[in-house]
C-alpha cells in the first residue's frame, strides 16, 4: 500500500515509536499513584516527554505542556475556557469540526473571517476587520483539505494588538512547520501527538499560556481531600490516567523530529507535493486546488476528477493500493468556503517517509483512472 | 537527618529533583507522610541536611518554592519554618 493519508494519521513511524510503547507496556506503570519504581519510570517518560516538547515548541516552562487525549479535546478546553454562550468568536473559513462544533454547542457568536482560499493577505484583512468586540479567536496553522498555510504569525499579531486571546489548531503543522509558541503569542496552541508529530494515536497536547479551565474532573494524584481541581498546571487539565504508553511513543518520535529537523521534513514535503502537482498539472480531467509556486502550501493537496465523484476515486485508488480520503474531510466550512461543498475532494497528503517513486506511482494511477 | 520538602504534585517534585540534581545535589522524590499531607496524598523531596538551605534558596529563587518544609530525625517528623 502507499499510505497517503497522514492527514488523518501517520502510519509510518519512526521504529523508535513502537519500541517505545513496548518498552512503557513492560516495564511502566501509573505515574502520580506509587513511588515505587514503575511508578517513578513511568513518571520520569512522561517529565521528559514535557521537556522536549517544550523544547520543540519553544515553550519557557515544561509544565505549559499539557497532555490530551488528541487536539479535539485539547481544542475544547482551549475554547471552553475563554468563550461562553453569546461571545463572539472570529474563525477562519478553513476550521475544522473540533472547532466549529464545540463553538456551536456553546453558542458563541461565530464570526467567520472569510477570504478566498490561497489569499493570506485578504486572509488578514478578513481578520482584522472581524476581530473588533471577539472575546477569542481561532486559526488554524493550516487547512486539512486544501494544504493551505494561513498566515499564522500576521494573525497572532493583529490578536495581540486587539487584545483578544488567540487558540491555535496546529493539527496539520505541529512537526512539520515551525512553531514558536512564545514568539506567537498566542493563548493556546492544539496539537495531535499522531499527525505530524509521528506519534501513537490517543496522544494530543495543549500548549497554555496562562492556566485553563478544567474540561474534565477526576484524579489528579495528590492533595485527594480537596474537593476541586488543582489551580496550577498541568495537573488542572489532566484528570486520570495518563496514556504513558502513547506519551512514551510522542517522546521517542519527537526525539526523531528533533534529530531531523522541521525544515528537512519541511522540505522532503513540499518536494512531493511539487513533483505530484507537477505530475497532474497537464491532465485536463483533474481540477488541483493548489497554491501559485507552492509557496503557501503544505504536503498536502486536494482535487476533484472531472465525472468521478470522490468516493469513487478513492475507493479505486484503494483498490490500487493508494490510500487517500475523499469528501468532505470533517470540514464543511472550509468546503464552504472554496466552493466545494457539493462535491468535496480527495485528499493526497504526504509524510517523511513518502518517497519520489510512491508519488509517481500514485499520480500514474491517478492519471489512469481519470482517463 | 533529612528534610522533606513537601511539593504540589508530582510534576514540581520531579521538576524540583532534576533541577537540584543539576546543582550537584541528590535529592530523592517520595510519597509523603501522611502526617505532612494535609489535603491527602502529596509528593515530598528528602534532601540531605547539609544540603537544606542552599537547596531552599534555589528553589525559591526558581519559582520552584516547597509548600511546607519537614525535619526528619530519628523517625520523627516536625514541620520547619522554610
Amino acid at each position: 500500500m502507499i499510505y497517503l493519508d497522514s492527514a488523518a494519521t501517520s502510519f509510518q513511524k519512526p521504529p523508535v515509536v513502537a519500541a517505545a510503547m513496548q518498552d512503557a507496556m513492560r516495564r511502566m506503570s501509573s505515574p502520580g499513584r506509587g513511588a515505587y519504581s514503575s511508578a517513578m519510570r513511568a513518571a520520569d517518560t512522561v517529565l521528559d516527554c514535557r521537556e522536549n516538547l517544550a523544547d520543540f515548541f519553544h515553550v519557557p516552562d515544561a509544565g505549559q505542556i499539557v497532555f490530551t487525549g488528541n487536539a479535539t479535546h485539547a481544542l475544547n478546553i482551549a475554547i471552553r475556557s475563554l468563550l461562553k454562550e453569546g461571545d463572539k468568536v472570529v474563525i477562519s473559513g478553513y476550521e475544522h469540526n473540533a472547532v466549529t462544533r464545540p463553538l456551536h454547542a456553546l453558542g458563541a457568536r461565530i464570526h467567520v473571517a472569510r477570504a478566498p482560499l490561497f489569499s493570506p493577505e485578504a486572509q488578514v484583512e478578513a481578520f482584522r476587520q472581524a476581530l473588533p468586540g471577539a472575546r477569542a479567536a481561532v486559526c488554524c496553522h493550516v487547512s486539512n483539505v486544501f494544504g493551505y498555510i494561513l498566515p499564522l504569525e500576521e494573525i497572532a499579531a493583529l490578536c495581540r494588538s486587539a487584545s483578544v486571546p488567540l487558540i491555535v489548531d496546529a493539527s496539520q503543522s505541529a512537526g512539520i512547520l515551525s512553531l514558536d509558541f512564545e514568539r506567537l503569542g498566542a493563548d493556546f496552541l492544539a496539537a495531535p501527538g499522531h499527525k505530524g508529530l509521528l506519534g501513537p494515536q490517543g496522544t494530543g497536547i495543549l500548549l497554555c499560556r496562562d492556566s485553563a479551565l478544567p474540561l474534565i474532573y477526576g484524579g489528579t494524584g495528590t492533595e485527594s481531600r480537596r474537593k476541586e481541581m488543582p489551580d496550577f498546571l498541568p495537573e488542572r487539565l489532566e484528570a486520570g490516567t495518563q496514556n504513558v504508553p502513547g506519551i512514551a511513543g510522542l517522546l521517542a518520535a519527537v526525539r526523531w523530529l528533533q534529530r531531523q529537523g522541521t525544515q528537512h521534513i519541511r522540505r522532503h514535503e513540499e518536494m512531493l507535493m511539487q513533483q505530484f502537482c507537477a505530475d497532474m498539472a497537464e491532465n485536463r480531467q483533474v481540477d488541483l486546488f493548489t497554491c501559485r509556486g507552492n509557496k503557501c502550501q503544505s504536503g498536502l493537496v486536494s482535487l476533484q476528477v472531472r465525472g468521478l465523484d470522490g468516493e469513487t476515486v478513492a475507493r479505486r485508488l484503494g483498490e490500487r493500493g493508494i490510500a487517500v480520503r475523499a469528501g468532505l474531510h470533517c470540514a464543511p466550512l472550509a468546503h464552504e468556503n472554496a466552493g466545494t461543498l457539493e462535491q468535496g475532494t480527495v485528499r493526497f497528503s504526504f509524510s517523511p517517509f513518502n518517497t519520489q517513486k510512491e508519488i509517481r506511482r500514485a499520480t500514474a494511477i491517478l492519471t489512469d483512472l481519470a482517463r | 537527618m533529612f528534610y522533606l520538602l513537601l511539593c504540589r504534585s508530582l510534576t514540581y517534585a520531579q521538576r524540583s529533583a532534576r533541577f537540584l540534581e543539576r546543582k550537584g545535589m541528590t535529592a530523592i522524590v517520595i510519597k509523603a507522610p501522611p502526617a505532612a499531607a494535609a489535603n491527602g496524598c502529596a509528593y515530598a523531596l528528602r534532601i540531605a541536611a547539609r544540603h537544606y538551605p542552599y537547596a531552599l534558596e534555589l528553589l525559591q529563587n526558581s519559582g520552584l518554592s516547597p509548600m511546607r518544609v519537614f525535619a526528619l530525625e530519628n523517625g520523627e517528623l516536625r514541620e520547619v519554618s522554610p
